[in-house]
């Protein structure tokens, strides 16, 4: 990135090959409209390319998924389908991207440790992040108490985060 | 049950992104002070921003879809050029050189836009939350310039900026637009092809950059012309004034 910032091409296109598939996969997923997702796939290139330094620190595939969920969730309430008009809020802590998880994330490894939670906290958790909708919105459509829904997600975000460590440590 | 105990039971929802904007606010503020929440915070959002890879294409994403996309996005960033670093780190993102040359016209907006973006994101940086708060207000404004400088893009010269039609849509991107009057407000207008009447578009008043971007609520299809004019807030079911330019899409 730092080559990015230095407007170098080259290091852009490095960039876009190695998170087009995730950008446009969460794109796709999110907004399940092929043209929809290419044209937020590119405003999430332009936006590195445009605006490098927005991005400060950690993990530079955790920080555009997040950017790309952030501007889906925008496509999704502009289409009214989402009128509850939840805003993604962001906190600034210190090391809130652990590099030593990241570093060799892909989405096999994901997969893999997604499929290793109970179907009652990995339902909520892929609904809530590619479904952009709040808390509320799960329990109401998963029939579970507000409780449970906050149970789950917390323990199934905990049983990720080690299946993902045993992954990377194995 | 403490205000500390029933924050740390959201911290989860918090980085999953799942909560109401009031709520989230109310919990990321304990969160800023509260050491053992931003520690749960820190860890469960490590796990939260990984889930975005269940969505990542396969490597057999390749072919004519792939190679068009990535076409598409490397025009769109070769065509912006290289802009110079001042020496403070901040980026000056310059202006074409030649505005005349189609290519450059075509972008001119995305370069100004770029640039008041990040004065005002430089202007409001001290703090990091409210830095923030600029940049994802920004997105909608993002997206549309990908939009505007998209191959494919029309671009329609008028008085102080371009007409632009891209994937169905229109937008108006004027620079230097002066305020209107008191009590006034810009509105735009359409006519549709076979019509011999123009309709009420959106209204709108500039924006503080400088550069303002209004997309038409109205779809590219069937358009004929657009036009803008200075009518009372709330705007008119008829020009009232003398339009500041009336434009074919043609």
């Amino acid at each position: 990135m730092a080559r990015v910032r230095e407007r170098d091409v080259a290091a852009f296109e490095a960039v876009y090959d190695a998170y087009h598939r995730l950008v446009h996969g969460i794109a796709l997923k999110m907004l399940e409209d092929t043209m929809a997702a290419e044209d937020l796939t590119q405003a999430v290139f332009l936006k590195v390319w445009t605006t490098p330094d927005t991005f400060r620190e950690g993990n530079l595939g955790a920080w555009l998924a997040r950017v790309t969920r952030n501007r889906a969730l925008d496509a999704l309430r502009s289409r009214a389908l989402h009128p509850e008009g939840e805003m993604p809020v962001d906190v600034p802590v210190e090391g809130a991207l652990d590099d030593a998880v990241f570093a060799l994330i892909d989405g096999e490894r994901v997969r893999a440790a997604l499929a290793q939670l109970p179907p009652e906290q990995r339902d909520p958790i892929a609904l809530g992040f590619f479904g952009g909708i709040t808390h509320e919105e799960i329990a109401r459509r998963t029939a579970m108490p507000l409780g449970t829904v906050k149970t789950r997600i917390r323990t199934g975000l905990r049983k990720l985060r080690s299946a993902l460590e045993a992954s990377m440590a194995g | 049950m403490s205000e500390h105990a029933e924050m740390i039971d959201s911290i989860a929802l918090l980085a999953l992104g799942v909560l109401p904007e009031a709520e989230a606010q109310a919990v990321a503020e304990h969160a800023q002070g509260c050491a053992e929440c931003r520690a749960e915070y820190a860890e469960l959002r490590t796990a939260a921003d990984a889930i975005g890879y269940d969505a990542e294409l396969r490597p057999s994403f390749r072919g004519a879809d792939a190679a068009r996309l990535k076409s598409r996005v490397m025009d769109a960033v070769r065509a912006s050029g290289a802009a110079p670093v001042a020496s403070g780190g901040a980026k000056v993102v310059a202006l074409p050189d030649r505005i005349g040359a189609a290519r450059d016209r075509r972008l001119w907006f995305a370069y100004a836009a770029a640039a008041a973006a990040l004065i005002v994101a430089i202007a409001t940086g001290a703090n990091d939350i409210a830095l923030r708060g600029r940049l994802a207000a920004n997105a909608t404004r993002d997206a549309q310039l990908a939009d505007i400088v998209a191959p494919g893009s029309k671009h329609f010269s008028v008085p102080l900026g371009e007409v632009v039609t891209s994937g169905g849509r229109v937008y108006l991107a004027l620079r230097g637009l002066a305020d209107p009057p008191q009590g006034k407000v810009y509105q735009a207008w359409t006519l549709q092809r076979g019509e011999k009447a123009v309709a009420p578009s959106i209204t709108f008043s500039p924006d503080p950059s400088g550069v303002t971007i209004v997309e038409l609520p109205e779809p590219v299809a069937n358009l004929a012309a657009v036009a803008l004019s200075v009518e009372p807030v709330g705007g008119s079911k008829a020009p009232t004034s003398t339009p500041a330019f009336v434009r074919p899409l043609s």
